[in-house]
């Protein structure tokens, strides 16, 4: 403990002023940072290097603060504008400052910090979290707006709390984004929402997501290794495991074990005033505008559908048929389905029964798979290409009686021969399970250990009083679509099946799991043989219903992109009792042995204060215990040696974004166990000056970005290199590779295709049928900045995975930056970079004309942000003619050449590094 | 002070740790893995000759055919009589651990018979016939244990040492700690199911904190088993070539331009053509049609039921053959997880792996490669004694077996042992720790000094001070 109070970052903050310049030629603009730098330098015989050419020094400003390069006419004007004045730096830098991709790039760094994921994590689901962009948007807007970062910090730990806000209350855009914020809270993974073990694996799952959360606190803000406490007091900090269930104290009532929410549930509606309202008409709106469309088309068949003659029906008009038409075996099985099996004409499920001119199916009896079949089995498979057979029914009532509520599907079943599944008979059985909330599930072989799930048909879900069913079409090559009909139109999009899938055999439904149904009007109906006048009036009816179909579904899409988004849902993190129950420290970390309760305090080896931020209700009769207010206001509280810690940490962290390694190089660990800082009276002398200009993060990069020691040159010299080879020194500029996203962004914004969306719901990233997670280039946003892709703890795209971004645990408060083989194929070969050369070639044949030295030049200035040498330059119009003799066959070769041209400058260092 | 070593200090993370081995492993792989000397005692490292293992190694290189789910000890390794007595009865052992408590049933016999097979006497069951013909080639292990009856946290526990999520794996460790003998194929392969991802995904290849280069880098079946490996369709070979070269002398002009002494830039130059290579080196260790008619038996691959297990246990061993420092073999889901028809589909999965397994044994061992590569045959847990339902078996987290051939195991032995019925590690327990330990040592690795900086602070596979992981030497010969 001794040691932990002396420890140079636990103290509070006094700063020594900047060393004195020791007035060098080489360092005319001495600022603050510079002098502290070059004390250090010059104690070695050392010092800092002369200014970098103006363009390396804009590529450096315009990627550190905005993550994009500059354009073009930028690199131009900085130059001509640095060469009149050279305090013009600092008047780009500003403008830098002022843009919203500053605002992205910089909350993109603090997203990294606080574990920021769109999934839950934890099991292999990693299911969704389809709000957590609110918090990625609140994120980017306090950077925007330069937030008080302690005051940020505050909201993030308990906006609620500070909000005094209960469900039900008018809501402000500023209480909004206080709830926002605290989404901070629930970066973390939390398995809860799918836990399904036995009960203590359920509690230790429920513990994980408030671990986490602790975790995140602890090296975000803390910068110490919190989580090691769990079990045993820290073997190297002075932090104790009672340290650490005090601080769970603080958190428990948000995430009380025994009282769990799990993810899902903690949403709150606040929606702001008028917001709901307007909504609600817009919904309605879009409502009767879907029902229209699709009541004009269903009127459009009714009146022009051609007759024709079904292959079987049954109108279910004479309660004794029943037997004659159904079985509760398939047409050639043996044995009846499932025991006991279906009752025809019988009133206790299991059973079938003819009441009221419909066919009632009424479920029980028990777990089992059974069915109702018809006797008569059918060819599923149309003789001829385009020849179809379809089956459909009215669904007149998802249930039968009162008893049991509604059907959750209506299942049934196509081809079906083998009932019993007693034999790996392939192919049949084709269940389609109509889902009332969706696309149905579509089954092949069912039941039994071989069944195969084809994947799902449909989209609008089965209600009471429409007509469902199914077409077949053949396809060339023995292929078959199954395309899912309502009210006998085409709804969704097919799926593809072989013959093999479909062997002769009855239609029949399904009896499951307690889902009673009713239905009439079964019909199985084929295609009219073309050539007959029969066939013809078909032909021509069908053609004009696929245009009918047509713009129906142009009058959805339009309704549909029209539609708003539910307002004010937000994904928040609040106390669920007021007064928490005692929280227990646990012994060797482990859920099944709590030991004493531990109550709410702060860690010995940093200032103390329950007195000055006592632990209380923010608001009379509110919803909060005021714990995790307290805690927030222990650690901003001025002049603190928390607050100090606080402050290093950030700046540091920042001081990490801006030169590729930070003052210290365990940006998470400032602790006794984590490395010592290369310039400690430069970090506390930046982190007093952060906190005295009201933690200001525009401020502070003012400070950094505006050094000489910034922009001075990246090249070698013989004394530093001799002196201090790592350049912990910085003695020059500290040659580092962009992150993924950077470059991911840099080649969108080099192509000219980069989309300026900057918030909202997320981009997918799905996995593709090879495992390759990638955007699909024609959904919306897909050339958005990598902020905005989905981020998927388990699906990170490929592209930026080769180049080191995370997959989020917990947090990542520093990237790797790897060289590996696999990102020079990603940049040779993947779709992205093949697209990107493509349009950024068009580009430059739009903008520089047709003369080949000026598209050069133009391409090594979006790439690499300079203009070539004349090496350089030569060297490419030499290989622009070569590779335009080498895609001699293609239809423009010239593109093919440029293309080629673009996509190697976008993988040279000196386009992937800044230096 | 070498140009390697200078680009390395310039990293932050790894400046800490300079002097380790894994700041050596990591510049050999990021100078792309120049081939090492000849032999396989002590990687050179370009700049110096310092030898990247801790201790002379046993091993080189490590094959683990993974079983997913946790295949039943007691009817596959591990002979029960008691079972078949108190079939049907209850257990008289008090409280079982389940995982689904709702279902736990009484004792349930193991039908399968058990023989003692090769000269060592192990007994095996009847299902695994060809596992009993290289009897004396391995070790056994019936005492395991792990931490978790949870799939997902047992395999991370197997894979990574710990039970939560995104950590590196062992894979992941062994390239870290021994670097890689091929510049022109990953050091770490995985030759997933073709059927599909197993449990858990991507995850049981991840690298977690260590960086990225230490993934394993799956081989897909079909013509492109790497992402982006194949020069896309509509660019002549020739076009190709000329950019290379474009690229190549741009590269090594701007580099000496502005950052000549920047080794991580002459890497990625470098890697182009890596890159290049790798377009031939790929899909010629994927292609088996130059082995003979006997491999190909011996393997399997005239069965279905046997040929595309077969087939990937074939190309691990061709994988090995060309300095892959670590294959990993999977299933996909997790079909030994038998809570339902035990006795039957074990039946199946045998019939699936047990010949192709036990030839990949047969096949290093008559190519001398098995005296160097550790093959590992392992599930994430084992089965309970009782029966789940009516005919299956729950998850037991308290007793499993595996083995283990090659690479300095003592073969032809059988360690350890379970209680009566197979529910408990009795005697001479082992830890998936204690094994994690044993294996990196018979690689030449310390797995108290294969440490890497994160969390604030010095982590490692095996975590010592807090699982008490320790080497089990009655494993080795």
């Amino acid at each position: 403990m001794e040691r932990a109070r002396a420890h140079w970052a636990f103290q509070r903050l006094s700063p020594s002023s900047p060393p004195v310049s020791p007035g060098a030629s080489r360092a005319p603009e001495a600022t603050p940072v510079d002098r502290f730098l070059w004390a250090a330098l010059s104690a070695r015989g050392l010092g800092l290097g002369p200014l970098a050419d103006p363009a390396t020094r804009l590529r450096r400003l315009a990627l550190g603060v905005t993550g994009l390069p500059p354009t073009p006419e930028e690199i131009e004007a900085f130059s001509a504008d640095v060469r009149r004045d050279p305090a013009a730096a600092d008047r780009w830098l500003e403008r830098f400052l002022g843009r919203p991709a500053y605002a992205e790039r910089w909350a993109q760094h603090w997203l990294d910090a606080s574990g920021y994921a769109d999934s839950n994590g934890y099991f292999n689901a990693d299911s969704d979290r389809p709000l957590a962009h609110r918090y990625r948007d609140r994120v980017i807007a306090s950077v925007r707006r330069d937030q008080p970062f302690d005051q940020w910090v505050r909201e993030q730990l308990a906006g609620d709390e500070l909000a005094g806000w209960k469900p039900g209350d008018p809501v402000t855009p500023e209480i909004r984004g206080l709830l926002e914020a605290t989404h901070f809270l629930r970066n973390g993974q939390d398995g809860s929402g799918e836990s399904d073990g036995n009960p203590d694996e359920v509690r230790a799952d429920r513990y994980y997501a408030l671990e986490a959360c602790q975790q995140i606190i602890g090296s975000s803000l803390l910068g110490l290794t919190v989580q090691c406490a769990k079990c045993h007091d820290h073997k190297f900090e002075p932090f104790t495991q009672r340290d650490y269930y005090a601080l769970q104290a603080f958190f428990h009532p948000a995430y009380p074990i025994d009282d769990w929410v799990k993810p899902n549930d903690r949403v709150v509606e606040a929606p702001l005033e008028g917001e709901r309202e307007a909504w609600q008409v817009a919904e309605q709106r879009w409502a009767e505008g879907e029902a229209r469309a699709r009541a004009d088309l269903t009127g459009w068949l009714a009146a022009n559908r051609p007759p024709i003659e079904p292959r079987w029906e049954d109108r279910f008009d004479a309660p004794a048929g029943l037997a004659a038409r159904w079985s509760d075996t398939a047409p050639g099985d043996d044995r009846p389905a499932g025991s006991p099996p279906v009752v025809l004409g019988g009133s206790t499920g299991p059973a079938a029964r003819v009441q009221d001119g419909v066919l009632q199916l009424i479920e029980g009896g028990g777990p089992g798979d059974r069915w109702l079949c018809t006797r008569e089995s059918f060819g599923w498979r149309p003789p001829e290409v385009g020849g179809w057979i379809q089956v459909g029914f009215d669904l007149v009532a998802l249930q039968v009686g009162d008893a049991g509520g509604e059907a959750a599907r209506i299942g049934y079943v196509l081809a079906a021969r083998d009932f019993s599944d007693s034999g790996p008979v392939a192919g049949g059985n084709l269940l389609i399970d109509g889902n009332p909330g969706g696309p149905s599930a579509v089954h092949l072989d069912y039941p039994g250990p071989d069944s195969k799930s084809l994947g799902a048909i449909g989209g609008q879900g089965y209600r009471a009083g429409r007509r469902y069913g199914v077409r077949i079409t053949r396809l060339e090559q023995d292929r078959f679509a199954l395309q899912h009909q309502v009210d006998g139109l085409p709804d969704g999009k097919p799926l593809t099946l072989s013959a093999a899938d479909l062997p002769d055999g009855g239609f029949a439904f399904e009896f499951c799991c307690g889902r009673s149904f009713q239905v009439d009007q079964v019909r199985v109906e084929t295609s009219p043989r073309p050539g007959t006048a029969e066939g013809e009036a078909w032909k021509v009816h069908e053609q004009a219903l696929a245009a009918e179909v047509c713009r129906r579904d142009e009058r959805l899409a339009v309704l549909q992109a029209q539609r708003l988004p539910r307002p004010g849902r937000v994904a928040w993190v609040s106390d669920v009792r007021p007064t928490p129950g005692p929280v227990p420290l646990l012994l060797r970390g482990n859920p099944k042995t709590p030991g004493e309760a531990v109550p709410p305090a702060f860690p010995a080896f940093l200032g103390q204060g329950p007195e000055t931020h006592p632990v209380a209700m923010p608001t009379p009769g509110g919803r909060s215990s005021g714990r995790r207010l307290a805690w927030a206001h222990w650690l901003t509280a001025p002049g603190s040696p928390q607050a100090a810690l606080l402050g290093r940490v950030t700046v540091n962290r920042v001081w990490q974004q801006c030169w590729g390694t930070g003052l210290v190089e365990t940006p998470d660990n400032l602790g006794l166990s984590g490395a010592a800082p290369s310039h400690p009276e430069l970090l506390d002398w930046l982190a007093a000056d952060f906190i005295d200009s009201g933690w200001s993060l525009r401020h502070l990069l003012r400070r950094i970005l505006g050094s000489h020691a910034f922009h001075q040159s990246s090249a070698p010299r013989a004394d530093g290199l001799a002196v201090d080879p790592s350049n912990r020194g910085l003695w020059r500029y500290p040659v580092h590779r962009l992150d993924a996203e950077a470059l991911r962004d840099l080649m969108l914004a080099a192509a000219g295709v980069l989309d300026p969306k900057s918030g909202g719901p997320y981009v997918t990233t799905p996995r593709n049928g090879e495992g390759e997670v990638l955007v699909d280039e024609s959904v919306p946003g897909a050339r958005a900045r990598s902020l905005f892709l989905q981020r998927r703890r388990t699906q990170v795209p490929t592209l930026l995975a080769n180049f080191d971004a995370p997959s989020v645990v917990f947090n990542c408060t520093r990237r790797a930056r790897t060289t590996m083989p696999l990102q020079a194929l990603s940049l040779l070969n993947s779709d992205f970079t093949l697209r990107r050369s493509g349009e950024m070639a068009r580009r430059l044949e739009r903008e520089s004309g047709p003369g080949e030295g000026a598209r050069v030049r133009r391409a090594f200035l979006l790439a690499c942000g300079r203009e070539p040498d004349p090496v350089e330059a030569a060297a490419s119009l030499d290989f622009l003619a070569r590779q335009r003799g080498l895609h001699a066959t293609d239809a423009d070769p010239a593109y093919r050449a440029l293309a080629d041209l673009c996509q190697s400058l976008l993988a040279l260092n000196d386009c992937l590094y800044l230096r | 002070m070498t140009p390697m070593h200078d680009a390395l200090s310039r990293r932050g993370f790894l400046e800490r740790s300079a002097g380790n081995l894994g700041l050596l492993a990591l510049g050999h792989l990021l100078a792309s893995g120049r081939p090492a000397a000849a032999g396989s005692a002590g990687r050179i490292v370009p700049g110096g000759a310092v030898p990247t293992a801790h201790r002379r190694p046993k091993a080189r290189a490590v094959i683990s055919l993974f079983q997913h789910g946790g295949p039943s000890q007691m009817d596959l390794f591990d002979p029960k009589p008691a079972l078949n007595r108190w079939d049907g009865k209850p257990y008289p052992g008090g409280d079982l651990e389940v995982h689904f408590n709702q279902q736990a049933g009484n004792v349930l016999g193991a039908p399968f018979a058990f023989r003692p097979r090769g000269q060592c006497g192990m007994e095996l069951s009847e299902l695994l016939p060809h596992t009993g013909s290289i009897a004396d080639d391995i070790t056994l292990v019936r005492s395991m244990t792990t931490g978790s009856v949870d799939h997902e946290s047992a395999l991370r526990i197997l894979h990574t040492g710990r039970f939560l999520a995104g950590l590196p794996t062992l894979g992941s460790w062994v390239l870290y700690g021994l670097g890689s003998e091929n510049e022109n194929l990953p050091a770490y392969v995985v030759l997933a199911d073709p059927g599909g991802l197993p449990v858990d995904g991507e995850r049981n290849w991840s690298s977690g904190f260590l960086p990225a280069v230490y993934q394993g880098t799956p081989f897909r079946s079909g013509k492109t088993p790497v992402f982006h490996l194949q020069t896309p369709t509509g660019i002549p070979a020739d076009a190709r070539r000329n950019q290379l070269d474009f690229l190549a002398r741009l590269g090594r002009h701007q580099a000496a331009l502005h950052a000549p002494d920047n080794s991580e830039w002459q890497a990625r130059i470098a890697q182009f053509e890596t890159a290049a290579r790798m377009q031939g080196a790929v899909p010629e260790v994927m292609d088996l049609s130059g082995e003979s008619a006997a491999t190909r038996r011996l393997y399997g691959l005239d069965h279905p039921v046997t040929a595309e297990y077969g087939r990937r246990c074939l190309i691990a061993r061709r994988l090995v053959e060309r300095g892959v420092r670590f294959v990993q073999l999977f299933l996909s889901g997790q079909p030994w997880d038998t809570h339902d028809k035990n006795a039957e589909r074990l039946k199946g999965l045998c019939a699936m792996t047990d010949q192709p397994s036990a030839a990949l044994v047969q096949d290093l061992k008559a190519r001398g490669l098995l005296e160097d590569t550790i093959v590992l045959w392992t599930g994430e847990f084992g089965r309970l004694p009782i029966s789940q339902g009516k005919d299956g078996r729950d998850h037991n987290r308290h007793a499993f077996s595996l083995w283990v051939a090659g690479g300095g195991f003592k073969a032809g032995h059988v360690h350890g042992a379970t209680d009566e019925f197979g529910y408990q590690s009795v005697q001479d327990v082992v830890s998936v720790h204690d094994f994690h330990a044993t294996l990196l040592g018979q690689l030449g690795l310390d797995h108290t000094a294969l440490h890497f900086p994160h969390e604030g602070r010095e982590a490692s596979l095996t975590d010592a001070e807090v699982t008490g992981a320790r080497p089990v030497p009655a494993l080795l010969a």
